[in-house]
């Protein structure tokens, strides 16, 4: 009874020293031991079991991984006097622990710094850049549809970009690392995550993408009309040739037909064109009396002759 | 899919332990009691105990389509495939299992309510600051998608990188703007395809410099559209190119109905034309024939053929004659005793 009782408290305080002596490093972690306070020896970067004084020495872990950092949309205006509500995001890591435990001691306190600096970054190059640099990435040649764009986005879209979003990203990150080095911190990257017009200016834009459509919308119209006029047009000037064409190509063959009667009856009335008189002035008596008609005819004439006289002449 | 999941196994983000170190404390708390109690085996039960934890936390098994990460403390040891295996007791070693070949699924603008053959989705306005970006010629454009991807690297994905969902999310969100940003806002709404995979291309090689551990299955834009306030405009210009075709139509129909038609009438035309011309020689040719004819008969008889020629004639005419009047040129003052006027009134 009484050695089970030792056993138990002898026991008791093994565990309690080993657990107070021996300390876990897991991969994402790292170590500065601390003694009443003060850093003791290297920093532990290599995961696993270590040991330490007990009670003396405390051990006081810092990430070891790649840490994201998310500020809050702030908004500012581009060199062309563009208001933009910009969202960056960036990562880093704690590369110095004992560094990073001697200045900012806990992360919410590197992340504060990340805030301060690597906004003021970004002010300092979103102020002095215009929007288009911070939008665009390269000088990709862009299909602009039927948009007929006022002159101050055309002159915008058409220059060829300076920066672009990654160089002004990098740009940041180069103007914020050496800034974060000082806390032990490593500045890994630093991104454009969203680019927003504010809210005054999101309504402009709106108000002249609409404008845009709309004008766009009447050029389809336009176009319309005017093929259907044109293709009117062709349609008259067709018909007209048509009946023209034909109109002449009768007037060529009647003519023609014309011409070969005219040749033809010459030629055979020339033989006597007094005998051609007479039988179709006969001919014409014979069709254009009628009833109505009177006739005087002199008893001199050769047909009435006899009337009066029948010896032979 | 659910990321503070009901099943902690399909959940990627938990780092879900093996077991955690008893609590010895506890233990000790149960074998003082067990003394006090006057029970002498006590010993025994702490063997027992203690044997049952150790072969609990030593036996472990990995699904099909998980592998087993083992640290011992703290320190990564092996990676394990699908089966049963053994390990060290908790506390001197840990297992973490990460599903390797499910594919997740992150959206971006929008979210699948309930995921089925007809897929419900949030309304798109809660989600509008993900999807809302500027393109390269400064306009607006709603552009939501989806990213899906597999875990690669167990050892980068759980060791690497803290945060791998936010970091997978703002990834995707920064290259994707980045891509909308070089384009129109006509190559936005009209060229989904050529985005994606463009996407795909440079959001990989970001995670793949992150070191998340994550390898991409599909970049996919949803239907990408213009702010909903601009929408009718945009409609109003398909609507006006359906004008412009139905306009273009119409003339066409116009000039299909009345130039076929003209063309057979110009055949009309010339076909007559021709027939002119035929009976016009035809006619000719017979009058001359018979002109001819009766010439050469004339020539033999000149003078009593054209005084029978002219009695025939006259044999026609007289007949025909209503008044016929026949005066002596000797016989004076005729006139005023015909009144010509009157009988013209008489009939």
């Amino acid at each position: 009874m009484r050695n089970l009782v030792v056993t138990l408290v002898v026991l008791f305080i093994v565990v309690t020293l080993l657990r107070s002596t021996a300390y876990v490093v897991d991969e994402t972690e790292q170590v500065v031991i601390t003694q009443f306070g003060k850093a003791v020896g290297a920093p532990v970067k290599d995961a696993g079991l270590y040991f330490r004084v007990p009670f003396i020495q405390e051990a006081n872990y810092f990430p070891k991984n790649l840490l994201d950092w998310n500020g809050e949309p702030g908004q500012m205006p581009t060199k062309d006097k563009t208001f933009i509500s910009l969202d960056m995001f960036a990562r880093w890591k704690v590369t110095d622990p004992l560094t990073f435990f001697q200045t900012v001691r806990v992360e919410a306190a590197a992340q504060a710094k990340l805030d301060n600096i690597i906004e003021s970054a970004t002010r300092n190059l979103i102020t002095s850049n215009p929007l288009i640099e911070a939008v665009r990435n390269s000088d990709r040649e862009m299909e602009i549809g039927e948009v007929e764009m006022d002159e101050r986005t055309k002159e915008i879209v058409k220059k060829p970009i300076k920066l672009g979003r990654e160089t002004i990203a990098r740009k940041i990150m180069e103007q914020a690392k050496p800034k974060m080095a000082q806390f032990g911190i490593d500045l890994v990257d630093v991104r454009i995550k969203r680019i927003n017009y504010v809210d005054e200016v999101q309504k402009e834009v709106y108000n002249r993408m609409i404008a845009e459509r709309k004008q766009i919308a009447e050029k389809f119209r336009s176009e319309g009309r005017g093929e259907s006029f044109k293709i009117s047009g062709d349609r008259e000037k067709e018909l007209k040739r048509i009946t023209s064409e034909a109109y002449r190509k009768a007037q060529e063959l009647m003519g023609t037909a014309d011409a070969e009667a005219t040749r033809i009856y010459a030629n055979a009335f020339n033989n006597d064109p007094e005998f051609y008189s007479f039988i179709n002035t006969l001919a014409i008596y014979k069709d254009s009396v009628d009833k109505e008609t009177w006739l005087m005819l002199s008893t001199t004439s050769d047909f009435m002759k006899y009337l009066k006289r029948y010896a032979v002449q | 899919m659910v990321w503070s999941g009901e099943s902690r196994q399909r959940d990627p983000w938990s780092r879900g332990n093996g077991g955690l170190p008893p609590d010895f404390e506890k233990i000790i708390e149960n074998i003082t009691r067990g003394f006090k109690a006057g029970k002498f085996n006590v010993l025994f039960i702490i063997a027992v105990i203690l044997a049952a934890w150790i072969v609990f936390s030593s036996v472990y098994t990995v699904g099909v389509d998980e592998v087993g990460v083992i640290r011992r403390f703290g320190k990564y040891a092996r990676t394990t495939t699908p089966g049963l295996h053994f390990k060290l007791p908790s506390g001197l070693e840990t297992l973490t299992k990460v599903k390797v070949s499910y594919v997740y699924t992150e959206e971006f603008g929008q979210r699948t309510v309930q995921a089925g053959i007809q897929t419900e989705y949030a309304p798109d306005s809660r989600y509008l600051n993900e999807s809302l970006m500027l393109t390269g010629d400064l306009n607006c454009a709603v552009v939501p998608w989806i990213v899906q991807f597999r875990v690669d690297d167990p050892y980068k994905f759980l060791f690497k990188v803290r945060n791998v969902r936010s970091t997978l999310r703002d990834m995707s969100e920064s290259v994707v703007r980045a891509v909308v940003g070089d384009r129109s806002i006509d190559e936005v709404i009209s060229g989904r395809e050529d985005i994606a995979s463009e996407v795909k291309v440079k959001l990989q090689q970001a995670l793949d410099d992150s070191e998340v551990g994550l390898s991409l299955v599909n970049v996919e834009l949803q239907k990408t559209n213009v702010p909903e306030p601009v929408q009718p405009s945009f409609n109003e210009v398909n609507k006006a190119v359906q004008e412009k075709e139905q306009l273009i139509y119409q003339a066409k129909e116009q000039y299909n109905k009345i130039i076929p038609t003209s063309l057979g009438e110009a055949e009309q035309t010339i076909k007559e034309a021709e027939g002119y011309a035929l009976d016009r020689v035809n006619r000719a040719k017979g009058d001359a024939d018979r002109f001819l004819a009766l010439f050469e008969e004339y020539s033999k008889a000149k003078d009593v053929t054209r005084r029978r020629l002219y009695l025939e004639a006259m044999a026609v005419v007289f007949p025909r004659l209503g008044n016929k009047y026949i005066i002596d040129p000797d016989q004076q003052g005729l006139l005023p005793l015909l009144n010509l006027q009157k009988e013209v009134k008489g009939q």
